[in-house]
């Protein structure tokens, strides 16, 4: 094609690129606009206290954010979802057999989270287990970890 | 001009294209990213190896909030206020400094701006500290930000700061209450001061409004009160602790947050000075309670007076019955114990009155507080009309003891009481006696009765 | 590939727009489109005809439909929440300050431009028989577009906003026998709250957007039925009138002349049975004056658009939108101004509540509404029209003084002070 023909096209090009390109940026401007960048919930990373509040023996429950703290004496912490995988009911944890029972549909989850009986689909999550800076216990919910981890303080 | 139509179309497209990509742009640069930014590096700088650093500096960035649902605040400080919770950052650069001397008001649970001010729900930092236009709570200078204790602790002395407790005297016994309301109680002269805290005013204001009434306020009819520098600080801090909000039964129960004068006088009765010393002075069975707050947290102190076992087995601590807020109050007094307080305490010579005067003091403040003076009047008088009661109003209890024993009127109080009516056939009475033993603990109602027995008159003498 | 012909095909049943028939079928035959006519006059195109004015208006308010329900999802008209959302849009949300400000920016240009508008279509005596009713309907949508912008003001729950409404609202109640029940009524209660707010948000969010939605279909059908835009006034004839207007079919008949058939113009059933439209007879010169609609009138429409978009954005990236503090009941701030567009209102209130809020305002929109049945003058031509002319500019020039008295020259205590002397608040 000659010059003036190309030009003609580029310019074209550039133009209906221009379109949607704005029409692009500002869909993806709208998406953005709608993914909110604070939550009104509550953390899914927090602190507990510190390590010395936290007797050996039975869990603590922590009823806002559903979650048991094991202390072993000889291996440390860890922290488990006390959420039912099956549909979100609240599990409980008895001393009698160490085990966790769901009250909703039967289901049982071994001392490791592992599923025993009921309709189940998966474990129990166990989440990560840090210290803070301050000395404190810190639990990120974000961060799964296997069944055999455990914070040595 | 067709042509020319669609070059100007596609030429407005770019531009469209432009501004949006600036907006976005825009608001994707906000300040708060470069501080973050800086912050992880300096927490990089502390990472033992590489690793670690890396998994520091890949953090990403992230608006940090800390919800107080009930006080209809959202903090936003810490987004760009990384450090404050972080020990290690005790010599970092502002922002990124770590905020000692906290104790339990550690800003994940209380947020920043109950005690600073600011404008929480900001992200940059001219908006965060409030010093815009149209916000009215900027931030509290250095000199004032002790006042903020007060929204709280809005009783007894708070540790600290005695300025509150020596305004709030001032302001009991200069006779502020004849021009001003508080709490509805007061006269109509100046304005209602129940929430004059929360009214926005600089508290460089205030004290200069009470050295000089008229100077600020022209035309005001407030008399000078010739204060001294400090009485007017001190009345400024008490102004500034008057806001509206309920934050006190936000952070603890129905409850008042009792002060530490209540903790040191159980500390005198349980004898907890046979184990233990201050800074010294005491014995030395048990550890050392100089500074005990600063070493651990107020739930383990809490744990440690209901079951010393649990925390360290083998203890020779016994189990002391206390409930609640004994627990709180003695905490209270070991955050601000010193070894004055022990000797003073060693030598029998309480700054407090004696057991049965503190138990009838408490006994009083509790008749108050829980709003037993509302029906049974401030002096025990009764007489708030209740129709169709017998007598036909609430009974004055200066004349209990001649009808009742202590324990049954204990047992009244715990168990209430519907009074018995005048006319059987007629409607209920409005007003009854409920009943306190869920709400109230053995010992307040025990020191209530303390409190009514030492006020009863003897009437049967004077017939 | 034939697949993929076959879909497009099934998607877009018309011929190519390089023929005749395919650029009247991109017309006629699609949905969004249709309101047009497959071809339009040459003139109607001129910018110095209309200033393309009412697409101006028609265009902000499809931004403010975007914007508006995009900032839905972020707020909540409950104080004291409404305020913390605002605060919210300011600081937390991605693009949430841009957005805010575009939907007021077009908010206050969206009452400029129908206000011009209308300036226009008086000045062109475009609302001259046939067109007398869409005048009405025009007028309609300028007090819904008002009403929009009044529901909208209340939402941000600051003091701005607090007590513009309440200033608002008081003015109406003004109103006899029924004003104070409406201002209860929109209210839902005895003063501003948060009956008040809810009751505006719906207003804002549904009940309006609807209604001006239904009058503008009204408004544009009525435009295609007249015939389309009128004709512009420099191509006006001395003597000659537009209206050649007989409804009914006999007389009509003899009106008519169809233009010449072509062999590559078709039209839809329709258009034969009745012939061409019925109010405006179309010579055979003048239909060399038409051309398509596409693209010709369809590429100034994209223009205007994208012009009205980019000033839009570039006022929204430079200017922020108010925000003052949270509504206080308590604390009326001295002095108390409604929106802008009102405080002409205002004025007169400030020296005759009655006459000043209830009879002027409601004379000026009788005035408005009857325009079109007292103006006995069928011609549109300047010349003609003197009184009229200088009559409407007076009107148009008293309102304009006194929304500029009420902006700039009241202080505390509405007192005249000169914006020299004191910083007047201005009301956005």
């Amino acid at each position: 094609m000659n010059r003036r023909a190309f030009f003609k096209l580029s310019w074209g090009a550039l133009g209906v690129a221009a379109i949607c390109s704005a029409v692009a940026v500002s869909l993806a401007a709208v998406v953005r606009f709608l993914m909110p960048s604070v939550f009104y919930e509550p953390p899914q990373s927090f602190k507990i206290g510190e390590p010395g509040d936290f007797p050996f023996g039975p869990p603590t429950f922590l009823v806002e954010e559903k979650i048991f703290v094991f202390r072993d004496r000889d291996k440390g912490f860890s922290a488990a979802s006390a959420v039912c995988t099956h549909l979100g009911c609240t599990v409980a944890h008895f001393q009698s057999d160490q085990r966790f029972h769901c009250p909703c549909h039967g289901s049982i989850f071994a001392a490791d989270g592992t599923v025993q009986h009921g309709p189940a689909p998966r474990a129990l999550d166990w989440f990560e287990v840090t210290l803070a800076r301050d000395g404190k216990l810190l639990i990120d919910k974000d961060k799964v970890v296997p069944p055999s981890y455990r914070l040595m303080v | 001009m067709e042509r020319k139509l669609q070059q100007i179309f596609f030429a407005l497209s770019l531009i469209a294209l432009t501004l949006i990509l600036a907006a976005a742009w825009q608001a994707n640069t906000p300040s708060w990213k470069t501080y973050q930014k800086n912050f992880l590096q300096l927490e990089a700088q502390g990472e033992p190896n590489a690793v670690t650093k890396a998994a520091v500096l890949a953090t990403p960035p992230q608006i940090h909030q800390v919800m107080l649902t009930g006080l209809q605040r959202v903090d936003r400080c810490t987004t760009c206020h990384l450090g404050v919770e972080d020990p290690t950052m005790k010599n970092a650069p502002e922002p990124f400094r770590y905020h000692a001397g906290l104790g339990p008001h550690i800003p994940s649970r209380f947020g920043c701006t109950i005690c600073h001010g600011g404008q929480g729900l900001a992200t940059d930092k001219d908006n965060a500290h409030g010093k815009v236009e149209f916000w009215q709570s900027p931030l509290l200078s250095q000199e004032y930000i002790r006042a903020s204790c007060g929204r709280c602790h809005k009783e007894g002395d708070v540790p600290d700061v005695p300025e509150l407790a020596e305004g709030r005297r001032l302001f009991e016994t200069q006779g502020c209450r004849g021009c001003h309301k508080l709490n509805g109680v007061g006269g109509s002269i100046g304005p209602d001061l129940t929430e004059e805290g929360a009214n926005h005013r600089s508290p460089e204001w205030l004290e200069r409004h009470f050295l000089a009434p008229n100077a600020v306020s022209a035309g005001s009819a407030m008399p000078n009160f010739h204060f001294t520098r400090d009485q007017a600080r001190d009345l400024t801090y008490y102004m500034l602790s008057l806001t509206n909000e309920e934050m006190g039964s936000y952070f603890s129960s129905m409850r008042s947050i009792p002060g530490p004068a209540y903790g040191r006088q159980l500390f005198i009765e349980k004898n907890c000075i046979a184990c233990h010393a201050v800074g010294g002075v005491g014995a030395k069975i048990g550890p050392d309670l100089l500074g005990v707050t600063k070493r651990h947290s107020m739930e383990w102190l809490d744990e440690q007076l209901v079951n010393p076992e649990l925390v360290y087995p083998g203890s020779s601590m016994p189990e002391y019955d206390l409930e609640t807020n004994a627990r709180k109050a003695i905490v209270a007094f070991l955050s601000a114990a010193t070894p004055d307080d022990l000797r003073l305490i060693q030598s029998g010579k309480p700054r407090a009155q004696s057991v049965e005067e503190v138990a009838i003091e408490a006994g009083k403040q509790d008749f108050a507080r829980f709003g037993c003076v509302g029906c049974h009047g401030t002096e025990l008088q009764g007489g708030v009309a209740n129709p169709n009661a017998q007598g036909g109003e609430v009974p004055s209890l200066l004349h209990v003891s001649d009808d009742y024993t202590k324990d049954e009127v204990i047992a009244i109080i715990r168990n209430g009481r519907v009074p018995p009516m005048d006319n059987a056939a007629g409607p209920p009475p409005p007003l009854y006696m409920p009943s306190w033993k869920h709400v109230l603990s053995d010992e307040d109602i025990n020191r209530i009765a303390d409190y009514l027995w030492s006020k009863q008159q003897q009437k049967k003498d004077s017939w | 590939m034939n697949l993929i012909r076959e879909i497009w095909q099934s998607i877009v049943r018309r011929d190519p727009l390089s023929t005749d028939k395919g650029k009247s079928e991109l017309v006629f035959l699609n949905v969004w489109l249709h309101i047009h006519p497959a071809k339009v006059k040459k003139e109607n195109l001129r910018f110095k005809h209309t200033f393309y004015l009412g697409f101006i208006t028609f265009f902000l308010f499809l931004i403010l439909l975007t914007t508006g329900i995009a900032l839905m999802c972020y707020y909540r008209p409950y104080p004291p929440q409404a305020y913390q959302d605002m605060k919210d849009l300011q600081f937390v949300v991605f693009m949430g300050p841009f957005l805010r400000n575009m939907h007021r920016w077009a908010a206050h240009g969206m009452v400029v431009c129908v206000f011009l508008h209308m300036c226009r279509v008086f000045y062109t005596g475009s609302y001259k028989k046939p067109r007398q009713f869409n005048w009405v309907i025009g007028v309609l949508l300028l007090l819904l577009t008002l009403g929009l912008s009044f529901t909208g003001y209340l939402l941000p729950w600051d003091q701005l906003a607090y007590w513009a409404i309440t200033v608002g609202t008081n003015i109406g109640s003004y109103a006899p026998l029924i004003g104070g029940q409406v201002r209860e009524i929109l209210l839902g209660g005895h003063s501003v709250g948060e009956g008040a707010l809810l009751r505006f948000y719906v207003l804002h969010v549904a009940v309006l957007p609807s209604l001006i939605i239904l009058l503008t279909i009204v408004h544009f059908w009525r435009v295609r039925k007249d015939g389309g835009l009128s004709q512009p006034v420099w191509k006006l004839k001395p003597q000659e009138t537009e209206s050649l207007v007989t409804i009914g079919a006999p007389t009509a008949v003899e009106a008519l002349h169809v233009a010449p058939a072509s062999t590559d113009k078709t039209y839809g059933l329709m258009e034969v049975v009745t012939g061409k439209p019925i109010f405006e007879t179309v010579t055979p010169e003048e239909e060399e004056d038409t051309v398509f609609s596409y693209p010709y009138a369809f590429v100034r429409e994209a223009v205007v658009l994208m012009a009205t978009v980019t000033t839009i954005m570039m006022m929204s990236l430079f200017l922020n939108a108010p925000l003052e503090e949270l509504a206080n009941p308590a604390k009326t701030p001295n002095p108390a101004k409604a929106p802008w567009y009102f405080l002409g209102l205002q004025e007169l209130v400030s020296h005759s509540a009655l006459l000043g809020g209830v009879v002027a305002p409601a004379l000026m929109v009788i005035a408005l509404i009857a325009i079109p049945y007292l103006d006995r003058n069928p011609s549109r031509r300047p010349g003609d029209r003197k009184w009229m002319l200088w009559l409407f500019t007076f009107f148009v020039v008293v309102n304009l003084a006194l929304i500029v008295v009420g902006t700039f020259f009241r202080g505390p205590g509405w007192a005249l002070v000169p914006p020299w002397v004191h910083v007047a608040g201005g009301a956005e």
